[in-house]
Formats: structure tokens, C-alpha cells, sequence
């Protein structure tokens, strides 16, 4: 027995009346004016799935360009009941397609994002030019400063020196450095592209030895002599690449972000640790006693403390959670006093410091 | 009725008689929701977080099928027949011959010149106006993708004319309506929509587009100047009614009503003074998202009207019933769905924040899936909540209103010989062109 359905055979708009019919493995339709058609069950398309009492549109892979409209619900319970291939939803081989493709994806995704960020970052640093490397310090030191007065006195300047060729001392292939003073009122330590290494006032004011303050510069001619920064900024390029391969967007605001996270985001823990190495194998070379380090992560520690006191308990949470300078207790762990048999010599002589301490004063 | 013992003799007589020729068909459009717009939504929101926001160009695929099955034409639906691959592959041709050499060039420059070097931003500026003078082509482009991946009864559309061209059109567009402080825009929209609609067939039958921008201008002239009256109006009022009536002190009863000045306490001529300050800024937020929006309703509903009335499909002309009243309430409930959406976004990051932050993981690793699932999650959530519905909103819209004047030769109507394009939407996807 045929149900009526509708036929567009893909070649005109025009819509013809037809009797349809399932007749084995085929199903085969006529009308007043479409030719009698058979079409294999098996290369049937459901265009949607079934749904009760809505029409049903078939074609075939034959005309893809066909459509064939049946409304008898029972002839449509009949025909789906035997090919399931026309109950649409997803099949078992387009669920492993989907799956196989998302789990590839986010593997290359994976594979992509640890390229970018672990593994391009420090083999791009070693070949960027020096030139480029101190055009773009320059550039983040002025970021960083901004309108800060750069504190220097003779005495101060040479005291300076004095400090680093200390440094250098059992180290011959200490890497050049320029180390630049700001009257900045805040605590922090910076090393950018290209080898300058700023200090702020507040560090010099905060530092009771020569031996604390050399630790600290040690720690950053770490990140030089690694050449983190430079590792950084590759790394920061690299991920606002991919982050625009994610959002779809042209990168246009590439730059300012760049210069944004660039002074916001300090170096990776890996780095840090790389850095505290580097600053107690050279101390521990110059016979400066590597203590001073241990001192001035105890003061870190204790200002921590005394804002966290201060402020709202959530929000210094919060910005706990994006530090990457955590894990001061476990870094201090690591620092021991200098090997039995070797004398510690100080970094500076008594004038020498009081030179230094008074160098945003002058 | 009896079984029969076969149809083919009967077929065959039937065909033997000379082929019907059918009447002309009136047109009615319908739109008729039917449930799956959540699920795919949802689909979409999970599987763009799990993936990555790859998803996307399937996900946009299966909320086109839905939408689409949904417009009925004379009581068939159309079908959208597009592939989300097609969408990934057009994507990525884009991101390899356009923004992969955009984001390798700026990052050589930040790498080699520093982030803040001009040059940067002058490239920058290229950037931009390339981008601007693509965006033309891409929305061509995505139109033409979109028809071709139309049916109805079997036939599809396609854009018969030229992108290019119609990326100049678009540029100029842009031009000119900066350059004539808006004054422009009638002219040019009916330009780039006798370009646009004038170049739509569906199957081997052409839309006609033809009209002028004059009857628009005294509505397009009345939004102007009241807008011009309620910004600059507005502003002298506000700043003569302070004058008068509270003086030059705002700043010290500012002071002292907030208590930043030690122990001074406020005078209730200080209060009135912060009053009307407060009322001040709370009038020209409400002047600029609401009373400016709703002026230009008036104009919207008055183009779409006028631009409905000037195209042609075969015999039949369109007319689209459209009130400034409906326009605003569409806006209106579009906005509150983005609102809703975001607000959804921003509880799910205040869960993971709670649960990161009480969850002992060592906190630069937090700081990281943090971050990551942050964006990820509102990106997702505003999107794939909002736009689907938005989408539909503004299809069911324009569908419900829109009338057919006349009778079509449907039987006339050939296939589109027209070459499909294989990919789609790439230009347009990277601009983020809204290309629904």
C-alpha cells in the first residue's frame, strides 16, 4: 500500500504530488507527473532525524539534490524500525570521528603550546641579536621606571662597581651588566632583554649588609646570564600568538598587551630557581656568604606577612594565586653558609656600603 | 483501500498523459520554533571548553540547521546544508595567508624593535585598513557560502556578482559615512544593498533591488538633530542647571559628603550638590544606553521597511512590517539575553575561583588552569548561551513580518548552475564579522 508524499527532484522548484512505497530493500515513488523512481534503502539520508508527527525528508546519495517528503507516521515507524541508519543522531563511527579529532586536537594543541612556551623561548633567545636585545630592554626598562630618578653619586656609582667586580671574582665569565638605581618607592629587583638590572631605592633601603644586597644582584645576573628576560619576551609572543589562534582575533592588540604582561608577569618558577643557583655558586665562588640571601628572603617573608595582615584576607588571596615568587620558605631551604674552609670575605667595605645605602640621597 | 498488485502499469499510463503545468504560487513565510536550541547550545558550551573553542565552526553549523529548519516557506522549511569542516577549512586558509604573517611580522618587530616602537603601531594602522577593506569581501564571501548552503524544495541560492566590488562599495561606505558625520548612511546603505540584494538568485531566479535613499532622509534628519539636541541639549542643560544652582564648589561637597576631608560634615546644600551630580551622570548613562538607541529605532524601522519595499523576487515585491516599538523590544530583549549570559559566565568563574583557591594545588599552577578556564568559560558561556538565541530572535523577526505581494512560477525556477565554494567563511570568522 502507498502513501501520498511530496518530491523535489532537485532540478526545478516545483513541488510534485507522489505515492510512495517501500518495496524491499527499495523504495519507489510516482505521480501524475514523476516518472515511477526507485531508490536503495541503503543509500538513503535522513535530512533530519524523525521526529513524531512532522514530516520526514529523505534523499538519496544517487540525487543528492533530491528531496522526498513523507508524512504517513507509520510508514515512517516502518522504514526507521528497519534502516537504522536513517534515525539519525550521531553514529558509533561519528562519535569516534568526533572524539579521534578532539583528542588529536588537544594533543596538538598540547604539543603546540609546550613548543611555544618551553621549548622555543630559550633556543630564540641565544640567537637574538644584541642589538635587538638592548633596544628592547631599554624599552621595558622605561616601561618599568617610567618617570623615576635615576640615583647616583660617585661614591655610590663606584661602590657599585666595586660590588660587581666582587661578584666577578671567581667568576670570570660573569655576563655584562648595567645596574641602574631608581628612586622608586616600592621593594623589587628587575632584570630586562639586554643585560641592565634595575634596583629599586626601597631594596637599598631595606638591605642591612652588603652581603644581602649581593645576593640579590647575584640572583638577577642569574636571570641574565640565562637570559630570561629575553626568554620571557619570545615566550610572551609566543603566546599571544596562540592565544589568537583560540580567539579568532588579528592580533592587532598584540603589542600593548605584550608591554602590559611584560610588566606584570615576572619569570617562572623554573627560572626563579635557575636564578637562586646561579646567585649561591657565585657567592660561594667570591667567598660572600650566601646567608645574606637567606636574610633578605626572611625580610621578604615578613613584609608578606605584614600586608597580608593588613589587607582583605580574599583579595590577598587572590593575588597569591597569580605570584610567581611563591615558595620563598623552600627557596630559603636550599641556601647553606659557605663550604667548611673557605673564609668569607665582605662584599663591600663599611664606607663602601654607607656609599651605596645614601645613593638616592645625593 | 485494497492492495494493488503493482503501481508500474498505472505509473505508466499516468505517464503517459501530457505533463500539469502548476499555477504561480503565493508565498507566505513562517517561522516555527521547535525544540533542540538548548541542547545544541549546551553541546556547544561543553564541547567549546573541552576542545578549546575549536568546536566553534561545528557548533555554529548545528545552531544554522536548527534555525534554518525552522523558517518555513509555504510550509517547507528550508535546510541548511553547510559542514562545520567547511567553516574550520575556510578558517584556517585565512589564519594561514592573513593573520599567521600578521602575528609573525608584529612579533619579529616586538621581538627586534621592542613592544612600544612606532612602527609597531604603524603597522598596526595597515593592519587595521586592510582588515577594513577585507571586511567588504568577507561579508560577500560569507553571504555567498550561506546561500549556497541554502535549499528549499531541493533548489539552492548564490551570490552571482563580485566580491571585490563589493569590498570597494563597503570601504567607501565607511568613508563616507565618517567624512558626512553620518549623513551618508541612507545613501549608502541603499548602494550596498542594491549591490548585495541584486546579486542574490535562488536557484536561476534573481532578487531585484531597486529604490532611492530620499524617502529616508526626514526620518534619517529628524534622529540626527535629536540626537545632536539630546548630547549637546542635554549637556548645556545639565552644566547650566550646576551653575545655578549648586555653583563652582562640586569638588569640596564631593569632600565632604564622601568624608575624604577629615572631620567636615556635610551640609545639606553639599547633599544637593552631589545630588544633582549623581542625577547628572545617571541621566547621561541613561541618554546614551537607552534614550539614543530608541531614537535610532525609529530609523532602523523606517530602513528595513523602505529597503523590504524596494526588492523583488520574481513577480513578488516584500513588505516587511516592522514598527520602531518592535525594533526596540528585540534590542531590548537581546540585550538582557547577553546580560543574563554574562552574568552566568561570571558564576561559573566565581565557582572555579572558590574551588581553586580551597583546593591546595601549588598556587602558580592554579594561577595558570585558572586563568585559562577564566576565559575560556565566559568566552564560551556568553557566546554559546547568547548568540544562538539571538540569532533566532532576529531571523523570527524579520520572517514574521516580511510578506510576499504576488504570485510566484515556482516550476520556472531552475537549479543554480553557479560553482559551490568549498570552504566558507574564513574572512569573516577572523574579523568576527557576526557572520550568523
Amino acid at each position: 500500500m502507498g502513501v501520498s508524499g511530496r518530491y523535489f527532484d532537485g532540478q526545478s522548484a516545483r513541488s510534485y504530488d507522489v505515492d510512495v512505497r517501500e518495496n524491499g530493500s527499495l523504495i519507489t515513488f510516482s505521480g501524475i507527473d514523476t516518472p515511477y523512481t526507485s531508490w536503495s534503502i541503503k543509500g538513503l539520508h535522513a535530512i533530519d532525524p524523525p521526529v513524531s508527527g512532522q514530516p520526514f525528508r529523505l534523499t538519496h546519495e544517487d540525487k543528492p539534490g533530491a528531496r522526498l517528503i513523507v508524512l504517513d507516521t507509520g510508514f515512517i515507524k516502518t522504514l526507521t524500525s528497519r534502516s537504522s541508519h536513517l534515525k539519525g543522531g550521531y553514529s558509533a563511527r561519528d562519535i569516534s570521528h568526533i572524539f579521534g579529532w578532539t583528542i588529536g586536537g588537544i594533543l596538538a594543541v598540547v604539543a603546540l603550546g609546550y613548543f611555544v612556551m618551553n621549548f622555543l623561548p630559550d633556543k630564540v633567545a641565544h640567537v637574538l641579536p644584541n642589538e635587538w636585545r638592548n633596544r628592547v630592554g631599554k624599552q621595558m626598562e622605561q616601561a618599568m621606571v617610567e618617570n623615576a630618578r635615576v640615583c647616583h653619586t660617585p661614591a655610590g656609582d663606584a661602590a657599585l662597581s666595586a660590588m660587581i667586580a666582587r661578584l666577578a671574582e671567581g667568576t670570570p665569565d660573569l655576563p655584562a651588566i648595567a645596574v641602574h638605581i631608581y628612586d622608586m618607592p616600592i621593594l623589587n629587583a628587575f632584570a630586562v632583554s639586554g643585560g641592565s638590572i634595575i634596583l629599586t631605592r626601597e631594596l637599598i633601603d631595606k638591605a642591612d649588609t652588603p652581603d644581602e644586597l649581593a645576593g640579590v644582584l647575584s640572583h638577577e645576573i642569574g636571570h641574565v646570564a640565562h637570559l630570561h628576560p629575553e626568554a620571557q619576551l619570545v615566550r610572551l609572543t609566543g603566546m599571544q600568538v596562540l592565544a589568537s589562534v583560540f580567539t579568532g582575533s588579528n592580533g592587532g592588540d598584540m603589542t600593548t598587551n605584550l608591554a602590559f604582561i611584560a610588566t606584570v608577569l615576572r619569570f617562572s618558577r623554573a627560572a626563579e630557581a635557575e636564578a637562586d643557583a646561579y646567585a649561591r655558586e657565585t657567592m660561594v665562588k667570591a667567598a660572600i656568604d650566601p646567608i645574606g640571601l637567606k636574610t633578605f628572603f626572611e625580610k621578604l617573608l615578613k613584609i608578606q606577612g605584614s600586608h597580608k595582615d593588613g589587607g582583605s584576607s580574599a583579595l590577598s588571596e587572590l593575588g597569591g594565586l597569580f605570584s610567581t615568587h611563591p615558595g620563598t620558605q623552600d627557596r630559603m631551604k636550599l641556601i647553606e653558609p659557605l663550604p667548611a674552609g673557605v673564609v668569607a670575605k665582605p662584599s663591600l667595605t663599611n664606607e663602601q656600603w654607607l656609599a651605596l645605602k645614601t645613593i638616592c640621597k645625593g | 483501500m485494497c492492495a494493488m498488485p503493482m503501481s508500474d502499469a498505472m505509473t505508466d499510463s499516468v505517464n503517459a498523459l501530457p505533463p500539469t503545468q502548476p499555477a504561480p504560487e503565493r508565498l507566505t513565510l513562517d517561522y516555527v520554533p521547535r525544540p533542540g536550541l538548548w541542547k545544541i547550545m549546551f553541546t556547544n558550551l561543553f564541547m567549546g571548553v573541552f576542545t578549546l573553542t575549536i568546536w566553534h565552526f561545528w557548533g555554529k553549523t548545528n545552531v544554522r540547521r536548527h534555525i534554518w529548519s525552522c523558517i518555513h516557506i509555504n510550509g517547507e522549511p528550508l535546510e541548511y546544508t553547510g559542514k562545520g569542516g567547511e567553516l574550520f577549512r575556510g578558517f584556517m586558509l585565512v589564519f594561514v595567508i592573513f593573520i599567521l604573517p600578521v602575528l609573525l611580522i608584529t612579533g619579529w618587530l616586538v621581538l627586534s624593535r621592542g613592544p612600544n616602537d612606532p612602527a609597531i603601531s604603524h603597522l598596526n594602522l595597515v593592519f587595521f585598513a586592510a582588515g577594513y577593506l577585507l571586511s567588504g569581501f568577507a561579508l560577500y564571501k560569507a553571504r555567498n557560502y550561506q546561500l549556497s548552503r541554502t535549499n528549499w524544495r531541493g533548489i539552492r541560492g548564490n551570490m552571482a556578482g563580485s566580491a571585490g566590488l563589493y569590498s570597494l562599495t563597503y570601504f567607501g561606505n565607511i568613508l563616507a559615512k565618517w567624512f558626512s558625520l553620518g549623513w551618508a548612511t541612507p545613501v549608502m546603505n541603499v548602494v550596498m544593498s542594491e549591490q548585495m540584494i541584486g546579486d542574490m538568485r535562488f536557484g536561476d531566479a534573481a532578487f531585484k533591488f531597486k529604490g532611492r535613499a530620499a524617502p529616508l532622509y526626514p526620518t534619517y534628519a529628524l534622529c540626527w538633530f535629536l540626537t545632536l539636541f539630546l548630547i549637546f541639549g542635554g549637556g548645556f542643560f545639565l552644566a547650566y542647571e550646576l551653575v545655578q544652582w549648586i555653583g563652582p564648589n562640586v569638588e569640596e561637597a564631593f569632600k565632604h559628603v564622601f568624608r575624604t576631608a577629615e572631620t567636615v560634615k556635610p551640609s545639606p546644600k553639599d547633599l544637593t550638590v552631589v545630588g544633582y551630580v549623581m542625577l547628572g551622570i545617571m541621566s547621561s548613562l541613561f541618554l546614551y544606553i537607552l534614550a539614543i538607541p530608541a531614537l535610532w529605532a525609529i530609523y532602523s524601522a523606517k530602513e528595513l521597511r523602505t529597503l523590504a519595499n524596494y526588492t523583488r523576487f520574481d513577480g513578488a515585491q516584500f513588505k516587511l512590517n516592522a514598527t520602531w516599538a518592535n525594533v526596540i523590544w528585540l534590542a531590548i530583549g537581546n540585550f538582557m539575553i547577553v546580560l543574563i549570559a554574562i552574568l552566568i559566565g561570571m558564576g561559573f568563574i566565581s565557582a572555579l575561583l572558590f574551588g581553586l583557591a580551597n583546593s591546595g594545588l601549588e598556587k602558580s599552577t592554579v594561577a595558570v588552569i585558572l586563568a585559562a578556564f577564566s576565559v575560556l568559560i565566559v568566552y564560551q558561556g556568553v557566546w554559546a548561551l547568547s548568540r544562538p538565541l539571538i540569532t533566532q530572535r532576529n531571523i523570527a523577526f524579520i520572517i514574521k513580518r516580511l510578506k510576499l505581494d504576488g504570485a510566484i512560477d515556482l516550476a520556472r525556477i531552475r537549479q543554480s548552475v553557479a560553482a559551490q565554494p568549498k570552504r566558507g567563511e574564513g574572512l569573516a570568522d577572523a574579523f568576527d564579522l557576526g557572520a550568523w
